[in-house]
């Protein structure tokens, strides 16, 4: 008997040792990310390209045919735009129909878009490898190929930058298989002024851009405006603006490549909501489908495009964005879920605004 | 003739020697009033030894199996007041106590002193008496005979009043702040807005009159 207390006396911690091991290395397991699911490691030497392409858009006028394609099943979908381009102006697009063209909308060129532009490029450069894959030959244009490559080394998304004018001719998301998504080509490029649309005032972002003491203090009052919705998906820009005395909250995601647009409210739809009514305020419009007032359906239109609206914790969310279906879907994910209006959580809301959480 | 006075209690109690024994009684055999006395002296000490024993207090034998069954801290003093919240006037009021020599007809038999505690002790005491004294106790004594294989059930009744308290507060800290009213987001301000940030059309026609979706569409469920 005296032989075997030493023995258990040893095994016990041992085997208490055993499971700790076996229990940190299953917590390791589960929270350890994919290989592709954090930021790639680079030297960007493509990024000098992608920022010359940048600076060409607010130096070179120039109007084209932009062709956006999203895959979708078995057939691709695809939608043309007539763009012109005006420094000091801005970007007139113009739906291309079989006939004539349609009703012409304007991005008037502004400081909020420039400054945009640089967060969106330094956001590409954080999560992929941006790295300058050689000279490519696109629509008989010679172009520059710059491509984002993910942390496992696949390609995420490639660029072609003409060479003569630094204009931005082409872009491709790929998905994590390699497949192409949404791609937007330039085609029929004409250096110069081309047709302005008359008397077109043009749209700019919402004027209040909230700071990072704002969006906190919105935080501290129930909005949920998180930095990131996914591992890649970034806080790039925030700002609001009131609709009927109520203030909207308009906050951009993206990973560089793709953007997803969050819309917040306080509020909760009616009743009387219908996903078909169609007067320019609830519904369904050019290339989209039906509104939804679930979380977990995501629509999508023809050329990439998806939306989704519900209601949640007193908010009401819309979330506009030109990205892969995947993403906009782990966007969506991320933002607070229809159901959380039970008992639970509410406690558990209020756990975390009494701070114990 | 001298009378036996004193020797005559000391005759009747047995204490005399043989000789005086001896003497006494032929006195007694001679004298009518000494005769008498004894007599008389013997019959009451047949009356007071025929009187029943006194038996203990049954409410007072019950506070004793509580003191013993809830030892309490250590170093408590004989003092001290007696636990299980029995204060001031959880007791029974003086006067109430069963008289000595017993309740007439003796149906609840005495409890014998220095009888080990058991949990059903106080069912030997009285039980009007026993029950009224349960109610007068702290509401944690009952509370805690919830838990009879726990020991720390007091404990354990404060946390779980302590949880109460705080999931009640975390719900209604949890509640909308502000009353939420209906609202119908404008979309086309929500597409243009999005458009614009990303230089495409948007998606949904900015006029109040947009026509029906000229594509069809696709839905990704997740």
């Amino acid at each position: 008997m005296s032989a075997e207390d030493p023995s258990s006396a040893h095994s016990a911690p041992v085997a208490l040792l055993v499971v700790a091991l076996l229990c940190a290395l299953l917590l390791t397991a589960a929270v350890c990310p994919g290989s592709a699911a954090v930021p790639a490691e680079g030297a960007d030497e493509g990024m000098p390209v992608l920022r010359r392409a940048a600076e060409a858009e607010d130096e070179v006028a120039y109007s084209a045919v932009r062709e956006m394609t999203a895959a979708g099943g078995a057939k691709d979908r695809k939608a043309r735009v007539r763009v012109v381009n005006r420094p000091g102006d801005g970007l007139a697009l113009a739906p291309v129909g079989d006939g004539d063209e349609g009703a012409a909308f304007v991005v008037r060129s502004s400081s909020a878009l420039e400054s945009l532009d640089e967060r969106l490029l330094g956001m590409l450069q954080d999560t992929y490898a941006v790295s300058d894959a050689g000279a490519a030959d696109l629509g008989g244009r010679d172009t520059r190929v710059v491509e984002a490559e993910r942390a496992d080394g696949t390609v995420a998304g490639r660029f072609w930058v003409d060479a003569e004018t630094g204009l931005l001719l082409g872009r491709t998301v790929y998905g994590a298989a390699g497949e192409p998504v949404f791609s937007v080509r330039l085609t029929g490029l004409v250096l110069g002024g081309g047709h302005w649309p008359d008397g077109e005032a043009g749209d700019v972002p919402w004027g209040d851009t909230l700071t990072g003491a704002e969006r906190a203090g919105l935080r501290e009052r129930g909005w949920s405006l998180p930095e990131h919705l996914t591992w890649n998906l970034r806080l790039v820009d925030a700002r609001s603006t009131r609709h009927g005395g109520h203030r909207v909250v308009h906050a951009v995601y993206s990973d560089g490549l793709s953007q997803v647009s969050v819309f917040a409210q306080r509020g909760k739809l009616g009743t009387e909501h219908s996903p078909a009514f169609r007067n320019g305020y609830v519904g369904t419009g050019t290339g989209g489908g039906d509104v939804s007032t679930q979380h977990d359906t995501v629509f999508g239109g023809d050329t990439g495009q998806y939306r989704s609206m519900w209601q949640a914790d007193g908010f009401v969310y819309t979330v506009l964005a030109d990205a892969p279906a995947g993403l906009v879907s782990s966007a969506v994910t991320a933002l607070p879920d229809p159901g959380d209006s039970g008992f639970w959580a509410r406690v558990r809301r209020g756990l975390s605004r009494l701070g114990f959480l | 003739m001298e009378h036996l006075g004193e020797r005559l209690s000391a005759l009747v109690d047995g204490e005399l020697g043989p000789a005086e024994h001896e003497r006494a009684l032929i006195h007694l055999a001679k004298c009518e009033p000494c005769r008498f006395e004894a007599d008389m002296m013997r019959r009451l000490k047949r009356r007071l030894n025929g009187l029943c024993e006194p038996e203990p207090d049954m409410d007072f034998m019950g506070r004793l199996t509580s003191l013993s069954r809830d030892p309490g801290p250590v170093g408590r003093g004989p003092s001290d007041p007696p636990p299980g919240g029995a204060g001031f006037g959880a007791r029974p009021p003086l006067g109430s106590s069963r008289p000595l020599g017993g309740l007439p007809g003796g149906s609840h038999p005495a409890v014998a002193p220095g009888v080990p505690p058991t949990p059903g002790g106080a069912s030997q005491a009285p039980p009007g008496r026993v029950e009224r004294s349960d109610r007068r106790r702290f509401g944690g004594d009952r509370l805690a005979h919830l838990f009879p294989g726990f020991p720390g059930g007091r404990y354990a009744v404060a946390g779980l009043a302590v949880a109460t308290a705080l999931i009640g507060s975390a719900f209604a800290a949890g509640g909308d702040s502000e009353e939420a009213p209906v609202v119908e987001p404008r979309l086309s301000d929500y597409a243009v807005e999005h458009a614009v940030t990303s230089r495409h059309m948007p998606v949904v026609d900015a006029s109040p009159t947009a026509a029906d979706a000229p594509y069809g569409s696709s839905e990704t469920t997740r």
